[in-house]
């Protein structure tokens, strides 16, 4: 481990290690650009490079791509990454009340304690903490995204229907294209368009940041003005002990939800903002511009990147997307992520794991300094700001694939967004259910192809027993909690 | 319509469109094999998921009629757009903007100019000046992300 962070202070290195982290930061914060992409459109250019020096520069790129989604959120209601989604629900309304540097700050931070708590794992526990996830089988991911589904209806602000509908009108958006298990064409109604059904990216960005522009759009123009920080940052000692818990929680939350492939660092973020709000003492201060609402989602998101790593390195599992195309950068330079790797290329498995480290110190040194001008934007004239958004919108959703068709789904998303929202549907929901639904019929079918259709031998799954009642009581809380408020006021 | 009702007219018009989705998964649903491979089959989670969204559907409508009939009067929404016209003159920009550069094959540099031209000037509230100060931007950002993203990502745009 030493010598990997003795040749990680080679110049060439720590100029890669600044350059991704840096580019990722930038791409981070503009939605519709997310770190898989930018990583994906890299890999081209490490062709000829070291593998250590490929691997540094992916691995500052993701970090830095998952820490700056938090600006947007904070300061636009406009995640730049999927992971930032959950930051939008508090970060954002600390943004309308003047508390956008507040909410900068405490992302920036947890996203650090997120990164370096993760590491911990990754460098000290990674083995254990694999052999342990990888006696999860197909029903308890079943259930484990089940329960998250439920938990971000239930956490949505407003009904509980509607929030329950959202998650179901955004699984149905997700069915058309082909079948996976069987490769069978569903839904597309003859159309070839539609075989490889709705992206991810610009049904993100339609419903996120379409609507969003549109809305915005349509309201007066505010004077009120954002106070920017001019010389320190709004950060204190006493946060270590107000937060600190709350950072670390959602630390080994979003670590563990990370080693979980298929999950990723937005279902991280939501596990934990929605453990935080159950263990409040506040929890109707969820989602107004409550400050551990940006602390649990950040610390999350950027620890699940950590734990993503873990059965990568040591097992050549991809957690997401993002760890998919890292095993394709390793697999470019002949070498076989696994076990292997570290008897093999070990100069590359602890190079991994120190990269990770310097990448989130990197990324503090470099969000910090810059947060007074990240603040700043939200001084730009708003028809510019706009209006550049939607540029950026258009180019991004067209970069993904090179097509216009998913320029023309964004759009669409984002009227259908605009709609839902007029109509107090909300959008969490709605998007997180577009995103789990493959993940939640794929593993259901394997449930049950495994268990020969006998669904009852979901009783024999502690694990899956344990998420399925996690998600029944998540549904039944207000319920049981109006009926035992019901019977206090009776007997009093 | 009185306009206290104007919410719950929404959530009727809101379930009448998932049961129309609900519609469209059945049909698509009965479009598919039975299954073959495996217990469950392609058209298993359409339907489920249709089910769910009717139960959900008839949740809304009833709770909206029987608000209705109650008469209980609804604050109009929070958020009402002040400039509804600002965000249908932003949306049309953008379609056009998109529809220049796709079907009307237009080179990305001036389309982006006159889009930032146009979208500038709507949402400022009309003139000259910002439709030459938004051009101009849109100009410079369409030379700069061109750039980027022929020359380091490999993208050609438009």
């Amino acid at each position: 481990m030493l010598d990997a962070f003795a040749a990680l202070m080679d110049w060439h290195n720590l100029v890669l290690l600044l350059v991704g982290t840096g580019l990722g930061i930038v791409i981070g914060a503009i939605p519709g650009l997310t770190a898989s992409m930018l990583i994906a459109l890299t890999l081209p250019l490490t062709f000829h490079m070291d593998p250590v020096n490929a691997v540094t520069l992916l691995i500052g790129e993701y970090v830095g791509g998952i820490s700056g989604g938090l600006i947007t959120a904070i300061l636009l209601r406009m995640p730049g990454t999927p992971a930032s989604i959950v930051t939008t629900f508090d970060g954002y309304p600390m943004a309308q009340s003047n508390r956008a540097e507040r909410a900068l700050a405490l992302g920036i931070m947890a996203s650090v304690v997120g990164g370096i708590i993760s590491w911990g794992f990754l460098a000290g526990m990674s083995p254990a903490l694999a052999r342990f996830a990888l006696k999860f089988g197909p029903w308890e991911y079943f259930t484990l995204v089940l329960m998250a589904l439920v938990m971000l209806a239930v956490l949505a602000q407003g009904s509980l229907v509607k929030g329950l509908l959202a998650a179901a009108l955004g699984m149905a958006f997700a069915l058309p294209g082909i079948d996976s298990s069987i490769g069978q064409a569903r839904l597309t109604f003859g159309s070839s368009a539609m075989l490889s059904g709705f992206g991810l990216l610009p049904v993100l960005i339609g419903a996120f940041a379409i609507s969003q522009v549109l809305r915005d759009a349509a309201q007066p123009i505010s004077n009120k003005k954002i106070e920017i920080p001019k010389r320190r940052l709004p950060v204190h000692l006493s946060d270590a002990r107000t937060h600190g818990p709350n950072m670390v929680r959602s630390s080994l939350i979003g670590t563990w939800i990370g080693l979980l492939p298929g999950i990723g660092g937005n279902i991280a973020a939501l596990v934990s903002y929605s453990t935080a709000k159950q263990l409040s003492k506040e929890p109707d201060r969820f989602g107004t511009g409550h400050e551990p609402g940006v602390v649990a989602g950040e610390s999350a998101n950027n620890a699940a990147i950590g734990g993503a790593l873990i059965p990568l390195i040591t097992m050549g599992i991809p957690g997401s997307v993002t760890e998919a195309i890292l095993i394709g950068a390793l697999t470019i330079h002949n070498l076989q992520p696994g076990p292997l790797l570290f008897q093999n290329a070990p100069e590359i498995a602890y190079g991994i794991i120190a990269a990770y480290l310097l990448a989130n110190l990197f990324m503090l040194i470099m969000m910090w300094g810059a947060v007074r001008y990240i603040a700043q934007l939200v001084r730009l004239p708003r028809a510019g700001l706009l209006s550049v958004i939607l540029v950026f919108c258009v180019v991004g959703s067209y970069a993904v694939n090179s097509s216009f068709v998913d320029v023309w789904v964004m759009i669409a998303f984002g009227v259908i967004g605009l709609g839902l929202e007029a109509a107090r549907v909300p959008l969490g929901p709605f998007v997180i259910g577009f995103v789990l639904s493959p993940i939640a019929e794929e593993q259901l079918r394997a449930s049950l192809m495994l268990s020969d259709g006998n669904a009852l031998e979901i009783f024999q799954r502690p694990y899956a027993l344990l998420f399925l009642a996690l998600a029944v009581l998540t549904v039944a809380w207000p319920a049981i909690l109006q009926r035992i408020a019901r019977r206090r006021r009776v007997s009093t | 319509m009185h306009r206290k009702h104007l919410k719950y007219w929404g959530d009727i018009a809101l379930a009448v469109l998932v049961f129309g989705g609900a519609a469209v998964l059945l049909i698509g649903a009965a479009e598919l094999p039975p299954p073959r491979f495996e217990p469950l089959g392609s058209a298993a989670v359409p339907r489920g998921l249709a089910a769910i969204l009717i139960v959900l559907g008839l949740w809304v409508a009833v709770r909206a009629v029987l608000g209705m009939r109650a008469d209980a009067p609804v604050a109009s929404p929070e958020g009402t757009a002040s400039h509804p016209l600002r965000s249908l003159g932003v949306l049309a920009a953008l379609i056009a903007y998109v529809a220049a550069l796709d079907l009307g094959q237009l080179p990305f540099l001036p389309m982006t100019a006159l889009f930032l031209a146009a979208s500038g000037t709507i949402l400022s509230g009309g003139g000259w000046r910002p439709a030459l100060v938004y051009g101009a931007l849109g100009l410079a950002l369409a030379g700069a992300l061109s750039f980027i993203f022929s020359n380091f990502l490999y993208i050609e745009i438009g």
